[in-house]
C-alpha cells in the first residue's frame, strides 16, 4: 500500500511540475501587473480630472477612471506596443465618459452649482462669494455645453495644459491643424454666447 | 477677436471667461484614496475580466497552465464519447428482419345487407353509326387521268390573257 502510494505521489509531482513556458507566462503577468499598479499611481489622477471635467460629478468620474483601467488590464498583452502611455489613456478615458454622458442624457441634469460650491477652492472665499462663483461657472460652463461638440471637445480637452494640440490631436483622432481650427471657432462662438448673454441680462435689468 | 485660426497668439491670449473656468475644473485635485480604490478594484476585475470570455473556467487548484490537466481532460472526453459509443453499437441488434403484420382479414358487418354475388353493369348510350366504307376492287387497273389544259388565265376578270412584261410597256 505504502509503495503504490508513493508511485501516485510520484506521478502526480511529475505531471503537477510547471514547465518553463509557464513559469515565463507567470513572470510576465507580474511584471504586467507591477506595470499596471504603476500607471494607476501616476495617471489616475489625470484620468479623473479629464473624467470629471466632461461628468461633472465626482463618483461618476472615479467609475469611469475604474472602468479605463479595467479596460487597459483586459489589453495588457498590447500594452508594450503603446507608445504613449498617458495619451493611450487618456483616450480611452476620454471614449468612456463620452459614452456615459450620451447614455446619460435621459437622466435629469446635475445641478452644476451646488457641485461647483463644494469643489471648488474656497480658501479666501465669504460663502456669498463662493456661492457667487459657482453660479459664475456654472453658468459658463452652460455656455459652453451649447457649443458643437467638435468644438466643445477641443476646447475642454485645451483646458488641460500638461496636452499640447498633437496631443489633443490624438486623443481625438483628427490632426493637429483641426485642432487648432476648431479651437479658433469654439472660442469665437463661445465669445459670441456669452456676448449674447450678457446682453442679455442688461436688457432684463433695464 | 483674431480672425486667423493659425495665429500662434490664439493660445496665449485667449483668456476667456470659458477657459479660465475649465482650467479651473481641470485643475481640481482627485480625491483622497482614489489610487487604492482603483488598485482595489483593477484585483477583483481580473476573475470577471476572465469570465467574460469563457464559458467554464477552471478551478483555481486545477490551473491548466502546465497541460497535463488538458491532456486529462481531453483521454476522458475521448474515453466517454468511445464508451458510449460502444454501447450503442452492442445494444443495437445489426440485421434485423423486418417485421411483417398480418392484417386480419376485413369481415363484413353482420346484420346488414349483402350483395348476393351480383355485379353492377354500367348503363351505355348506343354509340354513333359510322358508315360502312365501300369497298373497292383492289384487282381493278387504275386510270391515269390526263390534266385538262385550262385556256383561261389568272389575273384578268374578264377572261383576257394576261400580257408579258414586254407587252406592258416595259421600260426600254
Amino acid at each position: 500500500m505504502g509503495t503504490s502510494q508513493a508511485i501516485v505521489a510520484g506521478i502526480t509531482a511529475e505531471w503537477m511540475e510547471t514547465p518553463t513556458s509557464a513559469l515565463n507566462d507567470q513572470a510576465r503577468r507580474r511584471a504586467e501587473d507591477s506595470a499596471l499598479a504603476a500607471m494607476v499611481d501616476q495617471y489616475a489622477s489625470a484620468l479623473y480630472r479629464v473624467a470629471y471635467s466632461v461628468l461633472r460629478n465626482q463618483a461618476d468620474a472615479e467609475d469611469a477612471v475604474q472602468e479605463a483601467f479595467v479596460r487597459v488590464l483586459r489589453h495588457r498583452d498590447s500594452l508594450g506596443e503603446v507608445r504613449d502611455h498617458r495619451v493611450w489613456l487618456i483616450r480611452i478615458v476620454w471614449n468612456i465618459v463620452l459614452d456615459r454622458k450620451r447614455r446619460a442624457k435621459t437622466r435629469p441634469e446635475t445641478d452644476d452649482v451646488a457641485e461647483l460650491a463644494r469643489v471648488l477652492p474656497s480658501t479666501g472665499l465669504s460663502a456669498e462669494e463662493l456661492a457667487a462663483a459657482a453660479q459664475h461657472h456654472a453658468h459658463v460652463l452652460s455656455c459652453v455645453d451649447q457649443l458643437p461638440a467638435k468644438e466643445r471637445q477641443v476646447l475642454m480637452l485645451s483646458a488641460f495644459e500638461e496636452l499640447s494640440s498633437v496631443e489633443i490631436a490624438s486623443v481625438l483622432g483628427i490632426s493637429e491643424s483641426s485642432v487648432r481650427s476648431r479651437l479658433f471657432r469654439a472660442r469665437n462662438l463661445m465669445a459670441e454666447l456669452l456676448d449674447h448673454v450678457r446682453n442679455s441680462g442688461e436688457r432684463s435689468l433695464r | 477677436m483674431n480672425s486667423n485660426p493659425q495665429d500662434p497668439r490664439v493660445s496665449a491670449s485667449a483668456s476667456s471667461p470659458a477657459e479660465e473656468t475649465l482650467r479651473l475644473i481641470a485643475s481640481l485635485p482627485s480625491p483622497a484614496g482614489l489610487e487604492e480604490r482603483v488598485q482595489s478594484a483593477l484585483e477583483t476585475a481580473p476573475n470577471a475580466a476572465l469570465r467574460w470570455g469563457r464559458v467554464l473556467a477552471w478551478p483555481r487548484t486545477l490551473r491548466p497552465e502546465s497541460g497535463w490537466m488538458r491532456s486529462a481532460a481531453a483521454a476522458a472526453i475521448v474515453f466517454v464519447v468511445a464508451g458510449g459509443g460502444w454501447g450503442v453499437y452492442t445494444k443495437v441488434e445489426q440485421n434485423q428482419p423486418a417485421k411483417v403484420i398480418v392484417m386480419p382479414a376485413r369481415m363484413p358487418a353482420q346484420g346488414g345487407f349483402g350483395g348476393a354475388g351480383a355485379m353492377r353493369t354500367p348503363q351505355t348510350l348506343p354509340g354513333p353509326k359510322v358508315p360502312q366504307p365501300v369497298k373497292t376492287n383492289p384487282a381493278e387497273p387504275k386510270t391515269m387521268k390526263k390534266p385538262v389544259a385550262t385556256h383561261r388565265q389568272a389575273g384578268n376578270g374578264a377572261g383576257q390573257p394576261t400580257k408579258t412584261a414586254g407587252e406592258a410597256g416595259a421600260p426600254r
